[in-house]
């Protein structure tokens, strides 16, 4: 019913749009959800710069940015699409959970047509071989930021230190404590927003319990209070436990967190590419950013965390989904992928491989090696919508001392399994 | 002089207090004046070096404030002249005319001024979402009206009832209608119950975050305070523009305040407890 | 004391009322006409019903569907949404918080702007200062202030723990909002930071009204300080600190700003009130019937406490 209903107001959206564009003397605009730091303005004069490009290429249409005022997680991007000025394409945090949410509620339309006549091509094989796995074939988005979530730290500070990575987690443990010792503050946590919380926390449940498990959590054929899991959850707290992560923590929204790093109170914070953007903007100098990632006992497992980050959509609700779909055909072209990648705003992994680009900041060169081996299970984008929520208010729980790692492992299987 | 010498030891213990409870505009806006690095070194009696007028610049360009403003000005000013607009006559009506089911209509509106606004909110987007009105300063204003409008009639209601009868006998006999009555003999003498409804009003739409936080989608309609916690929330962790901003979307209603502070007491306390 | 222009329009009020009254319902029913009069109200209740009443009938009868998420058909089905949240431990735990929640505000700004008003109140010259400078809180907007505690909460950068390490007291340090006996208090204390000027003024305007001959006849009868507070000035509140109460515990109820800017309810649902489930369940999560049920409890609380004290209040003119 709901299928039927949302590709009948496709099919009227789309005879809509064929009639505007069978006469050119109209003029269209195309909105657009994001970029999400537009009102930066080197991130304005990149993307103005990519508009204008289009607008060139198609007489009368003109594009505008809406800034994002939150996400799917919040329910922004949703309220968006039903309003009357909703978008006519959305870009946003995307992943399978929040991708599960639009999909579920109809409003998103399907790609997959546009997926087998090229664009399919264009993106990572891997990546196009997940996307066909996760709604019976059918895709609805268009990946567009990879993200790769490990450590960042400042190399100056342990250069000074003398503070290296180990390659065992004991060894980082270790690391931690000679930083605590030393009255630095080892590590960040900042669970107080949607997105945040699960930085630090899928890293150290990944690092215990091994990318192949936290796989086949998210995806529901594992169990939470599997005991390879729990034991991450409780390597969690021990961190807590062991004053590496402060209780005062808890209530931490992301900018806090970032402060505290970015302010060299804090060693190390887990964070992806798009921290880059953070530190540009706080006046940090770049040079001294390192990124490396997480320690782990179980071989090949000291990879970032991560999956699709950002992703574009059209809402069923656009009222141009033709004009829409040939932007992102632009956006996926080599032309604009270049002129991202060597912009000094660049913070991304792009959804190919990219030849020929050198980036503006260095220490991108490092995030795609460390990617380059594949990326583990960020749980926060793989979850079920109805979960994310449970998910953060555990990790809160674990630092704040509320919950122990067994009672928040079953609290998350709990609403997990409703969600299923 | 004896009641200076009286007062001089309340004075003496309410000054602390005052300072203790103005410490947060006075912390905010030193804060705002300090560069990235006196912010990380968080000294609260530390003063910025020099005065940073460039995060004021810089908070106003980016948090896009000119915008925020213009909008709260419309929101404020739709709210306040749609509810006289509806509560005068209304007011009228239940006070001064005789009508079968007056009773009825009363309690129909009494019903709503319990109801928090967060108990109905679910259908109201719905509704709000099916006029076209979601993300819109129009949708705001007609929601916000509407919550307002149960002690908006209450209020005008209570003030014409206490207005002698004999005041509208003499109007009729002259062949008024109530049209007339209502514009040319209450309205005039209604200058205290018109100045507490446009202060309340004004107060309850200010303080509202529950509304444009559900129904203001798209930043180029938020309101200001609506458009900080945005400003300050979408990850730029870049705190000497919220600190600045923060200042922007308090400063200037405090400043009106203290310009109109006699009338809108008056206005505020005889509202609060007549209505 | 001086009468100020305050009170021109209460004793208007108390003139004009009872002969109106009187002369009014002399006058025959039905003389207007329904029509002429709803001429009169119509704007009020077209918007009125269009986004107050109809939401409000509404909402009941969404608590007994399955609404949710935006495009699907809702359904019937029966108690189910209540059955589901009387088993829902962050519900229970959102309703207790709420009513702690609610005691704090009552407490904190009700208590403090009647103490202030009390002070104030003895002022001549200084009272307009005070009066203004303590009204100042109130002018920031909820949400703003949400804004401004979470920085004064830091715990790194904050103002309180910054002050306390400064002034040698950093054993007072504490994690305001994450430690999760302390947040429901340290979130409220920034609501009645906002709140208690209103209350303030209202009881100033409640002191301007007590007889001065009241304290006149006590001075007489030798009474001390202590003994006027106790037998003129308090019983001579008693409309406004009824009036008061009620407000406070409506606009407790009402909470939602300050939590949702700078907790979003958390740590683990530390802060968790009726009124941000309601918004996670109904925005977030997309479960309408369940928000809905949730929204008829809140709105039965807030009917509860208006008649209760309408009750209390009437008892006391009796």
């Amino acid at each position: 019913m709901t299928y039927f209903k949302s590709n009948a107001s496709a099919f009227v959206a789309v005879l809509v749009a064929g009639t505007m564009l069978a006469s050119p003397t109209i003029a269209q605009t195309l909105k657009m959800w994001g970029p999400e730091n537009i009102a930066n303005p080197e991130t304005a004069e990149l993307w103005n710069e990519i508009k204008a490009g289009f607008e060139a290429n198609n007489p009368g249409v003109t594009v505008e940015f809406m800034p994002p005022t939150g996400t799917i997680s919040n329910g922004a991007v949703q309220a968006a699409i039903q309003s009357d000025a909703g978008p006519d394409v959305v870009w946003t945090n995307s992943g399978i959970g929040r991708m599960t949410v639009v999909v579920d509620a109809g409003l998103v339309q399907p790609l997959t047509e546009e997926y087998k006549s090229g664009w399919s091509e264009k993106i990572f094989p891997w990546l196009d071989a997940q996307l066909k796995g996760n709604f019976n074939g059918e895709i609805y988005e268009v990946p567009d930021g990879l993200d790769a979530l490990g450590i960042w730290y400042h190399k100056d500070m342990f250069a000074k230190n003398g503070w290296t990575f180990p390659d065992t987690y004991q060894g980082f443990l270790d690391l931690m404590q000679k930083i605590e010792e030393s009255g630095m503050q080892p590590l960040v946590a900042a669970p107080n927003n949607t997105g945040s919380a699960g930085h630090l926390f899928g890293l150290v449940l990944q690092v215990t319990a091994g990318s192949k498990v936290m796989g086949e959590v998210v995806s529901g054929n594992l169990p939470w209070t599997d005991k390879r899991v729990v034991a991450g959850f409780t390597a969690f707290r021990n961190l807590v436990e062991r004053g590496f992560i402060k209780p005062e923590m808890a209530s931490l929204n992301f900018d806090a967190g970032t402060r505290l790093f970015l302010s060299e109170r804090a060693a190390m914070f887990v964070g992806g590419p798009w921290f880059i953007a953070l530190a540009r903007g706080a006046d940090y100098p770049l040079g001294n950013l390192g990124y490396t990632t997480m320690p782990s006992d179980l071989p090949g497992e000291s990879i970032p965390t991560g999956g699709i980050g950002w992703s574009y959509m059209i809402p069923t609700s656009s009222s141009q989904p033709e004009l829409a779909r040939e932007w992102i055909d632009y956006l996926l072209s080599d032309e604009v992928m270049k002129l991202r990648a060597e912009h000094p705003t660049s913070s991304a992994i792009y959804p190919r491989e990219l030849t020929d680009v050198t980036p503006a900041t260095p220490v991108m060169l490092d995030i795609f090696k460390a990617a380059s081996d594949g990326v583990g299970y960020n749980p926060s984008v793989y979850v079920p919508g109805s979960t994310i929520d449970t998910y953060y208010q555990v990790i809160q729980g674990l630092i704040s001392g509320q919950v122990t790692p067994e009672d928040g492992a079953a609290q998350i299987e709990a609403t997990m399994h409703k969600a299923q | 002089m004896r009641f200076i010498r009286k007062e001089l030891p309340i004075i003496a213990a309410l000054t602390p207090i005052l300072a203790l409870v103005l410490a947060p505009f006075a912390w905010l806006i030193v804060s705002s004046f300090k560069s990235p690095r006196e912010i990380s070194i968080a000294d609260p009696f530390d003063f910025p070096e020099q005065l940073m007028w460039q995060n004021y610049v810089e908070a106003w360009q980016v948090g896009g404030f000119g915008d925020l403003i213009g909008n709260s000005l419309i929101n404020l000013v739709g709210v306040i002249a749609l509810t006289l607009i509806v509560c005068a006559p209304g007011g009228y009506a239940l006070a001064k005319m005789r009508f079968r089911y007056r009773e009825w209509v009363f309690y129909l509106f009494i019903l709503g001024l319990t109801i928090p606004i967060q108990a109905i909110v679910i259908p109201l987007y719905q509704v709000l979402q099916s006029l076209r009105l979601i993300d819109s300063l129009a949708g705001i204003i007609l929601a916000q009206v509407s919550n307002g409008i149960p002690f908006g009639l209450f209020l005008m209601r209570s003030f014409f009832r206490s207005v002698p009868e004999e005041l509208l006998e003499a109007a009729r006999i002259d062949g008024a209608s109530h049209f007339q009555i209502l514009t040319k003999v209450m309205l005039p003498i209604s200058q205290p119950a018109i100045l507490a409804l446009v202060v309340i009003s004004a107060l309850s739409t200010w303080n509202d975050f529950f509304l444009p936080l559900v129904v203001l989608i798209s930043a180029d309609v938020q309101t200001l305070p609506l458009g900080l916690v945005r400003f300050a929330g979408t990850f730029t962790s870049n705190y000497r523009l919220v600190f600045a901003g923060t200042v922007i979307s308090f400063l200037p209603i405090v400043i009106l305040y203290l310009i109109t502070q006699r009338s809108f007491t008056e206005g505020l306390t005889q509202g609060a407890l007549k209505g | 004391m001086t009468k100020g222009p305050e009170n021109t329009l209460a004793r208007q009020n108390s003139r004009g009322a009872d002969p109106a009254r009187r002369l009014l319902s002399a006058e025959k029913p039905g003389e207007d006409g329904f029509f002429a009069a709803i001429g009169f109200l119509l704007p009020a209740l077209l918007v009125y019903g269009a986004f107050t009443l109809f939401p409000i009938f509404r909402t009941v009868w969404l608590s007994f569907t399955d609404s949710g998420g935006y495009n699907t058909a809702a359904s019937f089905v029966g108690l189910d949404n209540y059955t589901a949240l009387a088993t829902d431990p962050i519900a229970w735990r959102a309703l207790w918080q709420t009513v702690i929640w609610l005691v704090l505000h009552v407490v904190l700004a009700g208590g403090f702007g009647l103490v202030l008003a009390l002070m104030i109140g003895r002022l001549r010259n200084a009272q307009v200062l005070f009066r203004a400078g303590f009204f100042l809180p109130h002018l920031v907007s909820l949400g703003v202030v949400g804004i401004i505690w979470a920085n004064i909460y830091d715990p790194y950068f904050g103002l309180l723990n910054t002050s306390l390490d400064k002034l040698g007291l950093g054993f007072l340090q504490q994690g305001w909002l994450s430690d999760p006996t302390l947040v429901l208090f340290s979130v409220n204390l920034a609501s009645s930071w906002q709140g208690f000027g209103l209350y303030m003024l209202l009881f100033l305007a409640g002191l301007q009204n007590i007889d001065n001959s009241l304290y006149d006849a006590a001075d007489v009868d030798g009474a001390t300080e202590w003994q006027k507070l106790w037998y003129v000035t308090l019983p001579g509140l008693r409309d406004v600190m009824t009036f008061v109460m009620s407000l406070a515990l409506i606009n407790g109820l009402k909470g939602f700003a300050t939590v949702f800017v700078m907790t979003n309810g958390g740590p683990f649902y530390a802060s968790e009130l009726i009124t941000t489930y309601i918004y996670r369940l109904a925005f977030q999560a997309q479960q309408h019937g369940k928000a809905a049920v949730l929204c008829i409890v809140l709105s039965a609380i807030a009917v509860a406490i208006t008649v209760a004290f309408n009750r209390w209040r009437a008892s006391g003119d009796a």
